[in-house]
Formats: C-alpha cells, sequence, structure tokens
C-alpha cells in the first residue's frame, strides 16, 4: 500500500482552478520529485498532503496519508498523522524556527512528542543524548554551542540542518521538502541535497521532493512528476523525462536547464 | 559566536536604554520600597492629629500637614501602596481577562472574530476612566477591590485587541506551520510557540497599563470613587488639597510628584523590559 496516495485532487481558490485533477503516489521508501514553475501549485499540494491548506481553499478529491483520509478530515484525527506519517522541511530556514526558542529545546520538542506516541518514558537525559546525536547526523559543527543558540545566532544552511533534524526528530515514514535548498547558495545546496539523500536512503523513508530546479531534483528522486498550472503532464522515472521528454512544456524545460548550463560552460 | 564592533549608534542606544531602564527600575523600585515599609512603620500615625494644621514642610513633616493636622508625608507613603496594588491588581485581572479573550478570538471562527473585534474597539472607544466609573456604579460601593476590579476589566479589553492581533500575526508565521506540520497541536503550539512570541511585546504594554491604572485609580479616587478613607489614595489628598491650594500648596504638589514619579518609572521600565525578553536584543554572548 502505498504511503501518499492523491487521487483527483482540485484545488480552487475564488474561481480558480490553482490544483486541477491531479494524482499521484507515493511507496514506502520511493523518492518522488514534484517539479514545476512558481505557481504551478507544487506547495499547495504539498500542504494538501498533510491536511494544513489555507481555510480560503476548496478542496475536491481525494488525499490518503497512510490509508486515512485527510481531505475533510477534522484536526484531532490530522494531529497523530502529522510527523508520525509525514514530515516536512520548508524552503525557507529564516522562518521556519521560532526565533525565541534555543535550537535544542526545538529539536527536543517532535522527539517528546515520539517518545509519547511509543510509548517511551520521558527522560531528560535520553532526550537531550537523541537531540545532540541528530545534530551530529546533519552534520552541525560545536553542537554545544549550537544547541544553545538561539536561530539568529547560526547560519541559513545550518538553520536548514536543523529544521531536517527536527523532520528526523518525528520519523516520518514520508518526508516531505518543498523546495528545501532554494533560499541557499550553491555550496551549501550542493551539501544539504547530499545530506538529504543520504538520510533518506539510510532511514528507507519516502521522500516527496517538491523543486523548480531540475538538476536538483535529478539528484535525488528516481521518478518525477512535471505539474504545469496545476495540472500534470507528465510523470516518470527520471532518466527517461529528462532525456525523451514527450509533453512540450517538460521539453522547454529540460532545453532551457541544458542552454543553461551550456552558458555557465565557458565560466566552469 | 565572535562578537563584531558595533556600529557606534547601536553602543549609544543601548546605553541609552539601559539607563532609562535602571532610572525606572530605581523609580519602582523606591515607591515598591515606601510601600512595603508602610506594613510595619509609618512616621505618624495617618489617621491622628501629628502637628498643627496646615502646616508648611518642616524636618518634621517633610510635606507639611493636612486641614486636620495629619502628617501628609505619611500618606503619601500609604498612597503608594494603594497605587501599586491597584496598579498590579488592575493589570492582573486585565491579563488574566484580555489575553483569554484576544488569543480565543484569533482562534474564532470568522464571525465570532469579527464580533469579539468590534466588541474591544467599542470598548475601548470608551475612555478607561468612564468604563471604570460605570463598574464602580454598578457594584454598588465604592471599595479599594470595586477600583481594582473596575479598571482591570477597562482595561482587559486595550489587552485583548493587542493580544488578538500578536496572535495573529505569529499564527501567520511559517514556524506554526512547521509546528503544525511535525504534529504540535493547537493547545501546544499556543503556550510553547504564541504566548513567549508575544509575551515581549505584551509586557511592555503590562507596564504602560500599570501606569494608566495609577493615574486612573487617583482619578476615580479624586471623584470620591475610588478606595474610600482611611485609605490614603493619592488622588483623595489632592482632592482634598484642592480647597486649600493657595495657602498651603505643597499639599497638592507633594501627592502629585509621587504620582508622576510611579507613572514615569513604569513607562521607563517598560522601554527597558522591550529589550529583556527579546533575544535578539540582548548584548550577544
Amino acid at each position: 500500500m502505498s504511503l501518499l496516495v492523491i487521487e483527483g485532487l482540485t484545488l480552487e481558490s475564488s474561481g480558480q482552478n490553482l490544483v486541477s485533477n491531479l494524482s499521484l503516489a507515493v511507496g514506502p521508501g520511493a523518492r518522488l520529485g514534484l517539479i514545476g514553475e512558481s505557481g504551478s501549485g507544487k506547495s499547495l499540494t504539498a500542504l494538501a498532503a498533510i491536511g494544513l491548506l489555507p481555510p480560503d481553499i476548496s478542496v475536491k478529491g481525494s488525499v490518503r496519508l497512510d490509508g486515512k483520509e485527510v481531505v475533510g478530515a477534522r484536526e484531532e484525527e490530522l494531529v497523530p498523522l502529522r510527523g508520525a506519517v509525514a514530515a516536512t522541511v520548508f524552503q525557507e530556514p529564516l522562518t521556519a524556527l521560532d526565533p525565541l526558542m534555543k535550537v535544542g529545546r526545538q529539536v527536543a520538542e517532535p522527539l517528546v512528542r515520539r517518545y509519547r506516541r511509543e510509548g517511551r518514558a520521558l527522560d531528560r537525559k535520553a532526550v537531550a543524548r537523541e537531540v545532540r546525536s541528530l545534530l551530529e547526523r546533519v552534520s552541525l559543527p560545536d553542537i554545544d554551542r549550537i544547541m544553545n543558540a538561539y536561530p539568529y545566532e547560526i547560519s541559513g544552511g545550518q538553520r536548514q540542518r536543523v529544521a531536517i533534524a527536527m523532520a528526523l526528530a518525528c520519523r516520518p515514514k514520508l518526508l516531505i521538502a518543498d523546495e528545501p535548498t532554494t533560499a541557499l547558495d550553491v555550496t551549501t545546496q550542493a551539501e544539504i541535497l547530499e545530506l538529504l539523500s543520504d538520510l533518506v536512503r539510510e532511514n528507507g523513508m519516502a521522500l516527496l521532493f517538491i523543486s523548480h530546479d531540475l538538476p536538483v531534483v535529478a539528484r535525488v528522486v528516481e521518478e518525477v512528476a512535471v505539474l504545469r498550472r496545476g495540472e500534470l503532464v507528465e510523470q516518470g522515472p527520471v532518466k527517461t523525462v529528462f532525456s525523451a521528454p514527450s509533453h512540450d512544456y517538460t521539453k522547454t524545460l529540460v532545453s532551457a536547464a541544458a542552454a543553461f548550463d551550456q552558458a555557465l560552460e565557458p565560466i566552469r | 559566536m565572535t562578537v563584531l564592533a558595533e556600529p557606534q549608534a547601536e553602543r549609544t542606544r543601548r546605553t541609552r536604554r539601559s539607563l532609562t531602564f535602571s532610572i525606572g527600575l530605581i523609580l519602582v523600585g523606591l515607591h515598591l520600597a515606601v510601600a512595603l515599609l508602610t506594613l510595619v512603620w509609618t512616621p505618624y500615625d495617618p489617621t491622628g492629629m501629628a502637628g498643627g494644621r496646615l502646616e508648611a514642610p518642616s524636618w518634621a513633616h517633610p510635606a507639611g500637614t493636612d486641614r486636620l493636622g495629619r502628617d501628609l508625608f505619611t500618606q503619601i507613603m500609604i498612597g503608594s501602596r494603594i497605587a501599586l496594588v491597584v496598579g498590579a491588581g488592575a493589570v492582573a485581572i486585565a491579563a488574566a481577562i484580555g489575553v483569554t479573550l484576544g488569543v480565543l478570538a484569533a482562534f474564532a471562527t470568522r464571525y465570532l472574530d469579527d464580533a469579539l473585534a468590534a466588541t474591544f474597539d467599542i470598548l475601548i472607544a470608551f475612555p478607561t476612566l468612564l468604563l471604570a466609573m460605570l463598574v464602580v456604579a454598578a457594584t454598588g460601593n465604592a471599595s479599594l477591590l470595586s477600583a481594582i476590579l473596575a479598571l482591570g476589566i477597562a482595561i482587559s479589553a486595550i489587552v485583548a485587541r493587542l493580544t488578538r492581533i500578536l496572535v495573529k500575526r505569529v499564527l501567520a508565521m511559517d514556524y506554526i506551520t512547521a509546528a503544525r506540520t511535525a504534529g504540535s497541536s493547537w493547545p501546544s503550539i499556543v503556550f510553547r510557540h504564541v504566548l513567549p512570541n508575544i509575551w515581549p511585546t505584551l509586557s511592555v504594554n503590562f507596564a504602560l497599563q500599570f501606569g494608566l491604572a495609577v493615574i486612573a485609580e487617583a482619578s476615580l479616587s479624586y471623584l470620591g470613587l475610588g478606595a474610600p478613607p482611611p485609605n490614603a489614595s493619592w488622588g483623595r489628598l489632592l482632592q482634598e488639597a484642592q480647597g486649600t491650594v493657595y495657602t498651603a500648596p505643597f499639599g497638592a504638589v507633594a501627592p502629585g510628584l509621587a504620582l508622576v514619579s510611579l507613572v514615569i518609572g513604569m513607562n521607563l521600565l517598560a522601554d527597558g523590559l522591550r529589550d529583556i525578553g527579546d533575544p535578539t536584543r540582548r548584548r550577544a554572548r
């Protein structure tokens, strides 16, 4: 059974179709990339997957997370799914962390929730130890300082690592990464991507990776779905879609990316 | 983290802020010390004759005496206690009612939220003093408790309105969405993320409202709606000194000075609190 099944999802706001009749599925351990230009409905799809759409958007169709229907579900039914089944890493690491909470405590929060979920005793020392090992796993340096630092005291790349550590603390079956590298500089981007794909493989998590950046997507996923103005135009294995795109829009995307690479060639 | 050299302007601003905070702390601390002292000791019996009538300030009577020959300085000292009790009580009530209603409004469905917001706005449109007078009139007889209750309820509308706006702003932040995606429930989000993030602004407002409550209590007492005698409220001292303001001006000046020093102290403290609540403004360690 697939972890995330989206069937005929249509999102509408004030008469405008934001996503139309979208269907996709992510199985356990699978890595799917969702690509498209800005405004194509990628991020809304991610929010719909965990039942966090803004209230002014009307939803039709079905979203099932680990077999449970999300569309129309009550908050109390959704809270246990979030974190446990799916956790999310967002685009902007600057604003995704609580500015008034020390990093150590922020990572501890989802961890404590997981301990409760698993019925484990809450031992402060054990929690602190695991926070530490989580921060180590996302390759943060100088952990003593970072645990006691406020988000404004660490760099953007470090914040994104903390956000990833928070998602890992949930130990989700599915990780949703919504443009996790867009706000970062190129070197940091590469590091975070490597980290993400390593972690996903190590933990056997499924991954829904959302991006507008083709080369980035190609590095971390095995299958892609191309979204244009809320409609799914093409889906298939990364190699097939990128080497032999069938839809005109995908062709434009691929050739634009290739042209961009070529333009950079002399500089490299 | 290495601390880089701060720009000069930033340093001056910090120094000035810590200075205003210190002055505020000293002024409020002084009133607090005096208020506590009156619980165990006063220079004279506040209700008994201590000297001649309407004596000018002297070493024996630093603020002179009133019409009945009572020592004014003693009464002003007791006035500190009344002012602090009323201020703290009113702010505590306003915080309890206002923060609860403000958070509820921010989470309510649209119509309920609109209705609550409109109610706050209408209540704020009435001057605090007028609202407080209405409440005192409704409770029947004027007492210290009715004054505290009246001011607390009147100020709670201001706190509720501010809280509602602050909560809405925090709820729109990405870290709230992030917390929700990680499986935080609403109550835990309110206590772990929302309240800590609105506290810096709220606490500054509480300190300002404290000053407002002290002035409003003096006004109520001046009008005879505050704490009745023998509670020596500054407002009542001012009212009593009014008839003899030409022959014994110090009877009005002294309670006035006491009132102003406490209110200014609270306002300076409010300024300093802004820095303490916000880690990004604290000195880098």
